[in-house]
């Protein structure tokens, strides 16, 4: 096996005491950035990413997915101690987790999550581990019309299963294009699309879109629907864990399936959101207990939190062998790794083994510190929820603007935080994805590369986007996802009348 | 007190407008067929007739679900409660950055905290000016120290020579 000698080299790459160090610090940073309201996963790597840009490639990454893997721990423990979801993607989390919390069986209710977080995590990883050597070797047969209808793929299942109205996944998408666009055209050297503005012609950068986003419109947000917190103070205990970690197995299918669900949202750009509300609805319709979901059933903790990780780290693996992220974080990474010199696609994996490989064993290692790192820190994280929020949101708000700055030094991207601040609050409040946005941003200039290449290639011709078996399935998986809402509408439709003339 | 349709229909309409403002940009670009390839208006011509299109989409849809009496448009979703409370947060934030430009961001950090903590928070004057001034010490220490990153000046560092 390949991959096995490539892991255990990776493993070499990654355990000095130097990256474990990374590790704890990113894995700290992250269940801060996770615990706070208003800073979460992409953020918290977009404020980082600036200070790694004199670092070597591999301890930066293994700090920003340290810092990943601690926020969406973190993102569980305000869940479940507070009923506020420090991340999106631990909304789930609450419907069990409050409810064990409340009863007096907080520490079970962490370790539950924290664990299966970690099971989850594995999942993802072995996954990765098996299969990005496969997945980068075949994507070397991709020229670009292929890699266009990879990047078609990802939008159109942005716009096919993301949930929200397809007009304004389209819309998000769109501006994330325009935007990433704006400044200098790789192809032909033009500036472009600066409207005389000397402000624009370094273009806009995707790390101001995040902070701005994520971050000032996050915290509009939750100003506006006054923030309240009643935690649940919690001790965590080694004794108590063991206890809980000896139940785990008895959730064994639970486990199962919400990593499978996990993993598939994780690869298809679902993302780990979509993934744990997709787990936690699976679970309560097959499950025994089902009727004791919503009310502090260990299973409706288990099943969101480990779909929630295993599309996290899964996540990585279009990244790494396609150049193509499934979520906003592993975007926000891609464009960092763009920013270090490298490759995100097929030819990392020739290119750069030691980088690839160190990543991915640097993942197992760093769920594992992050478990642990977490288990040991609750109580802290969980009291520092309790300063007033009318400390520690201003303090938010001065470490985004900072970050904005540090970003390329430019003053005006200060101004482009606070107007993405205000573009975040309105798409939020109004149910447009933003996760897009953010990825159109980042592969913008790829896909329109791709997309370029192609039409050069055909003369012109769209057709160059079937004129072989491989470009034309992919071109048809995209369809089809497209389509998804439309064939949902019609089928709804059509029940609908059924039900009409039955009546 | 806006209801969810006018709000729908406001950001629709900007985003139709920026649409329309790329489509105008990438004109100016060509957005034909050269000897080179497409020419570098294409795309974006085409991303931004995508964003006026889409946006027309949302309007529609809005307008007939509008015309079909559908319950969820007529929900306020901004009442005068919540614009004062997004107000006194975004406000201040607003006189942060143009502090950051005018005066520096390490003063504005302490005047934008000092603000927020002893005027709108009810904090007493020493824990105020002590998170005030550590905050902005340890960005400095941070950040100019450690990572050798300068953030925007004023005149106050200009004074003290950093």
């Amino acid at each position: 096996m390949d991959n096995i000698a490539n892991l255990m080299h990776g493993f070499s790459v990654a355990l000095t005491t130097h990256h474990i160090l990374l590790m704890m610090a990113g894995v700290l940073l992250g269940i801060l950035v996770g615990v706070l309201p208003g800073l979460g996963a992409p953020n918290g790597v977009s404020l980082l990413l600036p200070l790694t840009f004199s670092m070597d490639p591999v301890s930066a990454i293994i700090l920003l997915t340290s810092l990943y893997w601690g926020a969406l721990f973190g993102g569980s423990t305000t869940s479940i101690l507070f009923n506020i979801p420090g991340e999106p993607s631990s909304v789930a989390t609450t419907f069990d987790g409050h409810p064990m919390a409340k009863q007096g069986k907080a520490t079970e209710a962490l370790s539950f999550a924290f664990l299966s977080a970690g099971i989850g995590a594995m999942a993802g990883v072995i996954l990765i581990t098996v299969l990005s050597g496969w997945v980068a070797g075949f994507a070397l047969r991709f020229s670009s019309p292929e890699f266009f209808a990879v990047y078609f793929i990802t939008f159109a299942s942005f716009i096919g299963l993301g949930g929200a109205s397809p007009f304004k996944a389209i819309v998000s998408m769109g501006v994330g294009f325009a935007l990433a666009s704006v400044g200098m055209d790789s192809v032909s050297g033009n500036i472009r699309l600066t409207y005389d503005f000397d402000v624009l012609l370094a273009g806009v950068s995707f790390l101001i879109a995040v902070i701005g986003l994520f971050g000032i419109g996050e915290l509009m947000l939750t100003m506006e629907e006054g923030l309240h917190f009643n935690g649940i103070s919690a001790k965590v205990r080694a004794r108590d864990v063991l206890k809980t970690a000896a139940k785990l197995p008895r959730y064994w299918v639970a486990l199962l399936r919400s990593s499978a669900i996990g993993i598939w949202m994780g690869i298809t750009p679902g993302g780990p959101t979509a993934a744990s509300f997709m787990s936690y609805a699976m679970a309560k319709r097959s499950s025994r207990r089902g009727a004791n979901f919503g009310k502090g059933e260990p299973e409706g903790v288990i099943a969101p939190e480990t779909a929630d990780h295993a599309a996290g780290s899964a996540a990585m693996l279009p990244m790494l062998a396609l150049g193509i992220p499934g979520s906003a974080t592993a975007a926000v990474m891609m464009g960092g790794l763009m920013i270090w010199g490298l490759n995100p696609g097929p030819t990392l994996f020739t290119d750069r083994p030691d980088f690839v490989w160190g990543l991915i064993a640097s993942m197992y290692l760093g769920n594992v510190v992050a478990v642990i790192v977490v288990l040991a820190t609750v109580p802290l994280f969980a009291s520092i929820l309790r300063i007033p929020f009318s400390i520690v949101g201003p303090v938010i708000v001065v470490v985004c603007f900072i970050g904005a700055f540090t970003v390329a030094s430019k003053e005006f991207d200060i101004w482009l935080a606070l107007i993405f601040g205000f573009v975040g609050y309105a798409f939020k409040k109004l149910d447009y994805p933003i996760a897009p946005l953010i990825l159109a941003m980042v592969i913008g200039d790829k896909a329109e590369d791709a997309f370029r290449q192609s039409m050069i290639f055909s003369q012109g011709s769209l057709s160059i986007f079937w004129s072989n078996p491989l470009v034309s399935t992919l071109m048809a998986l995209g369809l089809l996802l497209l389509l998804m809402p439309l064939v949902g509408t019609a089928y709804r439709r059509l029940r609908g009348l059924g039900t009409a003339r039955a009546a | 007190m806006i209801s969810r349709f006018w709000a729908e229909c406001a950001v629709a309409l900007t985003t139709m407008i920026f649409g329309l403002g790329i489509v105008w940009g990438a004109l100016e670009f060509g957005i034909g067929w050269d000897s080179s390839g497409p020419q570098p208006g294409a795309f974006p011509f085409y991303t931004g007739m995508l964003v006026a299109l889409a946006s027309l989409g949302t309007l529609v849809v809005t307008a007939t679900r509008r015309f079909a009496g559908d319950a969820g448009l007529a929900e306020i979703i901004l009442d005068g409660e919540k614009a004062r409370r997004v107000a006194a947060f975004i406000l201040p934030v607003i006189g942060f950055v143009v502090l950051s430009v005018t005066l520096g961001m390490y003063v504005a950090t302490v005047l934008y905290l000092v603000f927020a903590m002893r005027f709108q928070g009810g904090y007493g004057w020493l824990p105020t000016l002590a998170t005030a001034i550590g905050v902005a010490l340890a960005f400095y220490f941070a950040l100019e120290k450690f990572f050798q990153i300068g953030l925007l000046k004023g005149p106050l560092e200009r004074l003290l020579g950093l």
